[in-house]
């Protein structure tokens, strides 16, 4: 359907590039970029290290944490996930630049939810 | 006796992993996609990092629709949560009352959004819709497709209209799980009648008050159809609530970029108060 593909950056906009390997016909409405793709792997990974945890300590360790809120494991994996999404956005919103920074403060995030929440 | 574990039930799920997968996972994933890039169509697309969510964050107009968007849940929820349960209160408990009223109750909920809007719109209309016409023959200066307040007005009129009814069926529901001995122990002490709502129907109604808010808040959060067929977001962009602008930016300026950026931004917020909420009724749930 598509022989030639559009390459991804500015500078070679219009420019016809050869269909590469990973180009199927299939998902290239997609729009995948390496970028997104490695979120999404990362997403991937998540859940994989989640069900891994889950077989080797079965029940999700249920406690009461620091909200006063009964949580599970996958419950503070998906507190870590929406509140990074939140810090990036704020950090964007806020400072704009070195967007880096706001994922280390994710990390550190992570860590605290695991631990306390 | 040894139990035999077979799994393979698991097999009856992956039609339900690949319907999900179809409809909100890999749109999902194009969304993001979109949100980092430019297009002008043809599967022609450039990469532009952080931009977009940059410019929503940061833009004008999104912040008025947001801001929008909140100040009309926040005035239909303070409307329709205590004018449901009113309602619920002065509905007949038995007798021939009973289906007549539910019955009543429920047609707005069974009416399709885009009718509610059109049917609103002509009820509305200044020069012969019957509301309109009315309340201009009867002095006052109303005109929904052109004044601010009166679209606003109107649009909060026929949400109220359509939904207050859900609150209603909930309430009712609460209500009549309430078993008859609080009410005679409340009379024995001489509660009054202000009292027996506070310290009885209410605690009992907490928990399907909790999910009429949540499903009130989501649904009016996301409302598209009803203010679309009624004013169009207008008059300018006075009532163009958040998905009404979404869908401006995407399909009629086409910037695929930007309006996936504010999609997902869109997103994020509703899956907080989702969790915000989910939270409370397990919190309710674990005290009952």
């Amino acid at each position: 359907m598509f022989t030639k593909l559009y390459a991804a950056t500015w500078g070679e906009v219009g420019k016809a590039k050869e269909k590469g390997f990973f180009d199927f016909d299939l998902f290239s409405w997609m729009a995948w970029t390496w970028q997104t793709a490695a979120f999404f792997i990362f997403i991937a990974l998540c859940i994989t290290v989640m069900l891994i945890w889950e077989k080797k300590v079965p029940g999700g360790s249920p406690r009461k944490g620091i909200l006063g809120l009964d949580t599970t494991r996958g419950d503070r994996l998906f507190v870590s996930l929406l509140g990074s999404a939140f810090i990036h956005l704020a950090w964007l919103g806020l400072v704009g630049s070195l967007l880096w920074i706001a994922s280390i403060i994710c990390v550190a995030y992570f860590i605290v939810v695991f631990k306390y929440v | 006796m040894n139990k035999t574990i077979n799994q393979k039930a698991w097999y009856f799920v992956i039609p339900v992993f690949v319907l999900v997968a179809f409809n909100a996972a890999i749109p999902l994933m194009t969304v993001v996609n979109y949100s980092f890039q430019e297009t002008f169509g043809n599967n022609v697309f450039a990469w532009e990092g952080t931009r977009w969510f940059k410019q929503i964050l940061l833009s004008e107009r999104f912040h008025a629709s947001l801001g929008r968007q909140f100040a009309f849940t926040f005035i239909i929820l303070l409307i329709q949560i205590p004018l449901g349960i009113a309602i619920a209160l002065t509905m007949p408990k038995k007798g021939w009352g009973v289906p007549v009223c539910l019955i009543l109750m429920s047609m707005p909920l069974l009416i399709p959004w885009n009718v509610v809007g059109a049917m609103w719109n002509i009820f509305a209309l200044p020069d012969i819709g019957f509301l309109g016409h009315s309340l201009n023959a009867m002095g006052f200066d109303y005109n929904f497709t052109q004044q601010p307040g009166d679209a606003w007005l109107t649009t909060i009129l026929m949400d109220v209209w359509h939904w207050t009814s859900l609150v209603v069926l909930l309430s009712y529901a609460g209500l009549n799980s309430i078993q008859p001995a609080y009410y005679q122990a409340a009379e024995i002490d001489g509660a009054s009648r202000w009292a027996t709502f506070r310290y009885i129907e209410l605690p009992k109604m907490k928990k399907v008050l909790t999910l009429a808010i949540l499903l009130r808040f989501m649904d009016s959060f996301m409302i598209y159809t009803e203010p679309f067929v009624l004013t169009g977001g207008g008059p300018g962009n006075t009532t163009a609530f958040l998905s009404i602008d979404l869908v401006k930016m995407a399909l009629g300026q086409f910037d695929l970029g930007p309006a996936a950026a504010m999609s997902l931004i869109y997103f994020f917020i509703v899956l907080l108060v989702c969790w915000v909420f989910y939270n409370l009724m397990m919190k309710n749930e674990a005290q009952s």
